[in-house]
């Protein structure tokens, strides 16, 4: 008995039960209340869902088992292959005939098509997508993985995924695709970027910033950050962002997007891309929207990029500012002077400590005097020297040497990278 | 008259039992398209990890761990949440001045020395004595916290969140055993949120019969003792269906104080937890919940099933008692401190649904259980039952319990939240404390529900009593 006739004979002896459970409960409990039919009634069905749950477990787990041997067979028959593919050994391009090599095949096999069917090659894609995002050297050569993904089929497999599978099947293509780092046609773009899902047509958005020669966020509208905007799509964004400026190709004017949004949480992302992508030709642009907002957010976020980009431009801005903003908003301003240190707000910085009596704004302001070059240093042991007593505190942290690591400004560096170590990363 | 008060209560009972049936089955449902929401929204751990690991953007996280008297095992439970894999977080270890030898335990084996620290007292706890770092490069993620003696979980927790620096922290016991990659999968969640992401939840699973290695459940069993096995069955009940069906609606009513993520911020906007209170990790939720509805904020409440944490439980009747008594006098002041909370759309699904759900399915059912066991008793002894019939009712109440329970097995098979070791004989097990569990654990915990009432009302004094540990077995 072949498999589908197997699981047509079970289906209609289920389908029989059901019937004769019914049948038993109306004509059992005919004479009876409406209550107890009712009970009755309920009793029948929910021991035909346990049933269809019960047949469903033993089925997942066969589909389970099924997909352990698949991997397992394509691991051993490929892994290597993968490995090698990944690995610093492969940092020249290597030809066709090479990666035939490397994955033991011999002619005959290419004959045919390499996989043979989609469930092969899901799990082929699934196994080296594992490779290449935890066992990836920098020194292999993407030439190679996608000389090697054309010969198995699959960026033409991923293709049709991505147009024709349903939304979770889409979604894990584009991802492959984005990650390993494959080209994708516009005329899929343009199909996704009106898809239904949002999630979807985001995916589509990002991909297509990636390889757009236009401006990278010419298919956003002016209001999508505003409505949609989360970590992720900061991750995304600049992931898309950092893929284009390395295939050459020139990032979007950030802070003209800072401009034109209207939430404060996704102004604060554009100035944020700004910094980590080293925009420091639109830094400029930014005096007017620091001139004109209200936002305490945003403004921190400005002065950070500042300081990190050293505009110095911006000093007198940054000074004028830490007079008349709140504490919060202080101690970001006064990390920017720092970073700077043109020696121009070493006085700012002193007024600062002294004109606030909130004890997270004092700790900050000494943290940055201390940081702030020779003069700093001099300036921060005179004030150690008519330290009052209850100041004594700020000073016992500078004395010590576990919290002495924390003093330095390094700590935030790991959450706004420079350029550089985006992209060393 | 008496005929007419016997038919009304009659068909009260049944009414409610309707209800209850509905009920149950709109959280199955909402479970089910929770779960398949997961498997859309939560990619695999080597993925996640892979865009978060390299990000700027990835959220710091502070782990809050309060320990009293576990010098037993405090260095081995240290050492399992040091093995959490994520790029930027701090544990804070709070020490509420242990009578034995943990602080100095803690001491010799991570080198601590006192370090000068400022610490503003953003929520209420008893005075901070010290704070120690260690001297060894490996453990810099490391903050021990020594404190005046509070005697409740909760002024430890409010310490920590004094101390943490982070922008969310995560609250969990000692104890505990967590999974590597469980802060991954909880702030994946939080990176993907549209809304502010105040609380993230975990599945709380029963560490009784597991084997531990490094720290690390190498083999996840099902108890063998049949107090923790009923347990196991509860527990992933109450996660996978009734808070992962919440969820969906945002609506979660509770993330456990076993394994939880807050925002630091909300959480100490609404006065973190409470000391005095016997269910400090409700309370606390829905004190943020009410701070962000009454400051106009839009929220967002997870609960990510995936992320297991394991625990000891009661192994024995007595601890069972004396646990689920205090949990049900938590519940009852659950319902009297924030009464008005319940049925009040203003504080959105928690207030409309949620709450009203709790208070009618769980606050009353063992009250109306009691009542309808003794109003049997009153009936068979008058010779008033029909036999037949109460049969059949009591048939579909047993069957449809029994429903429910398989789903719950159908549902962790098919979300594989758990990854238990020997599939076929742990379902098995599963599934016959599914069969027995009407007859033989119910009745206790309703029993336990109705004392704890009686013990709140009465105004007995509150004893919090530890759980006796075994501790869990080791490779």
């Amino acid at each position: 008995m072949g498999t589908i006739s197997f699981i047509k004979y079970y289906i209609s002896l289920f389908m029989a039960y059901c019937k004769f459970l019914f049948t038993f409960v109306i004509y059992k409990f005919a004479d009876y209340p409406n209550e107890i039919k009712f009970a009755a009634f309920v009793s029948a069905l929910c021991i035909m869902i346990i049933i269809v749950m019960q047949i469903s477990i033993l089925w997942m787990s066969w589909l389970q088992k099924r997909k352990r041997r698949l991997r397992e067979r394509i691991e051993k028959k490929f892994g290597k292959g993968m490995e090698y593919i990944v690995s610093s050994e492969a940092s020249e391009i290597m030809s066709e005939k090479e990666i035939q090599k490397v994955f033991e095949l011999d002619d005959e096999d290419l004959e045919g098509p390499l996989l043979k069917t989609n469930r092969e090659k899901r799990m082929f894609v699934e196994v080296f997508y594992l490779y290449f995002i935890s066992k990836r050297s920098e020194l292999s050569h993407t030439e190679n993985t996608h000389t090697m993904l054309y010969m198995f089929n699959i960026p033409e497999y991923l293709e049709k995924e991505v147009s024709l599978g349903s939304m979770k099947h889409k979604v894990n293509a584009l991802s492959y695709m984005r990650t390993l780092k494959l080209s994708i046609s516009p005329w899929v773009i343009n199909k996704l970027l009106n898809s239904r899902y949002m999630r979807v047509k985001r995916l589509a958005m990002y991909s297509n910033i990636m390889s757009s020669s236009d401006s990278a966020l010419d298919y956003f509208e002016t209001d999508f950050f505003d409505n949609n905007c989360c970590i992720k799509d900061e991750i995304e964004l600049g992931f898309s962002l950092q893929r284009r400026r390395k295939m050459g190709l020139k990032l979007p004017n950030l802070a003209r997007w800072a401009h034109i949004q209207n939430n404060e949480k996704t102004q604060c992302m554009f100035v944020r891309l700004m910094r980590r992508f080293n925009e420091i030709e639109y830094c400029g642009q930014l005096k007017d929207l620091y001139n004109q907002t209200k936002k305490k957010k945003l403004i921190e976020e400005i002065s950070r990029t500042w300081g990190y980009l050293h505009y110095v431009e911006c000093e007198d801005l940054l000074i004028e500012a830490l007079l008349t903003q709140p504490d919060d908003t202080k101690v970001a301003i006064m990390h920017a002077m720092t970073r700077l240190a043109t020696g121009k707000s070493m006085n700012a910085l002193l007024d600062g400590f002294k004109n606030t009596t909130n004890p997270h704004v004092r700790y900050e302001a000494l943290r940055c005097i201390y940081n702030y070059g020779p003069e700093g240093r001099a300036m921060f042991e005179e004030l150690e020297k008519n330290a009052s007593d209850a100041d004594k505190k700020f000073f016992s942290f500078f004395h010590n040497p576990i919290t002495l690591e924390k003093i330095r400004l390094d700590k935030e560096q790991a959450y706004h990278p420079s350029v550089e170590t985006v992209f060393n990363g | 008259m008496w005929l007419t008060i016997y038919y009304i209560f009659c068909y009260l009972v049944f009414a409610y039992t309707i209800l209850l049936i509905v009920g149950y089955v709109w959280l199955v449902f909402m479970s089910r398209l929770a779960q398949k929401q997961l498997d859309i929204n939560l990619p695999d751990d080597d993925t996640i990890k892979y865009l978060m690991q390299g990000s700027p953007l990835t959220p710091a996280v502070s782990i809050i761990a309060p320990a009293y008297n576990e010098e037993v095992t405090i260095i081995d439970s240290v050492n399992s949440i040091m093995q959490i894999d994520y790029p930027d977080y701090e544990i804070i270890i709070v020490n509420d001045e242990s009578t034995d030898r943990t602080m100095e335990l803690l001491i010799e084996e991570y080198k601590l020395v006192e370090v000068p620290y400022d610490i503003a007292m953003r929520v209420q706890s008893k005075p901070i004595k010290r704070v120690l770092k260690s001297t060894d490069e490996r453990y810099s993620k490391l903050i021990v916290v020594d404190k005046v003696h509070g005697g409740r979980k909760a002024d430890g927790s409010n310490a920590g969140i004094n101390v943490c620096s982070n922008k969310y922290f995560v609250c969990t016991d000692v104890d505990c055993i967590i999974e590597p990659m469980a802060l991954y999968r909880m702030m994946w969640f939080v990176i993907n949120s549209h809304k502010p992401m105040i609380g993230v939840g975990a599945t709380m699973l029963m560490s009784n019969g597991c084997i531990v290695e490094d720290g690390k459940v190498a083999e996840a069993h099902v108890p063998n003792t049949i107090i923790p096995m009923f347990q196991q069955l509860e527990y992933l009940r109450s996660f996978l269906i009734s808070k992962l069906g919440w969820s969906r609606i945002n609506a979660l009513p509770n993330i456990s104080g076993g394994f939880g993520l807050f925002d630091t911020d909300v959480a100490v906007k609404s006065g973190g937890y409470d000391p005095m209170s016997m269910a400090e990790d409700v309370d606390m939720l829905l004190r943020m919940v009410t701070y962000m509805k009454n400051s106009g904020q839009d929220f967002q409440l997870a609960l990510v099933p995936k992320v297991c944490c394991w625990t000891e439980g009661p192994g024995s009747l007595k601890q069972l008692v004396r646990q689920r008594t205090r949990w049900a006098r938590g519940l009852f002041e659950i319902v009297s401190n924030h009464r008005k909370l319940f049925f009040n759309p203003h504080y959105g699904p928690i207030g409309a649904l949620t709450l009203p759900y709790l208070f009618l399915f769980e606050f009353i059912a063992p009250l109306f259980e009691i009542v309808g066991f003794l109003f049997m008793i009153w009936l068979t002894l008058t010779g008033g039952v029909n036999w037949s019939a109460a049969f059949i009712i009591f048939g579909m109440i047993y069957i449809f319990s029994v429903f429910i329970s398989f789903f719950v097995l159908y549902f962790d098979y098919k979300l594989k939240a758990v990854n238990w070791k020997h599939t076929k004989s742990s379902y098995l097990k599963l599934m016959i404390a599914t069969l027995l569990e009407p007859f033989i654990y119910h009745p206790i915990i309703t029993y336990c529900s109705n004392v704890g009432y009686w013990r709140f009302i009465a105004n007995t004094t509150a004893v919090w009593t530890p759980i006796q540990r075994k501790g869990v077995k080791k490779r």
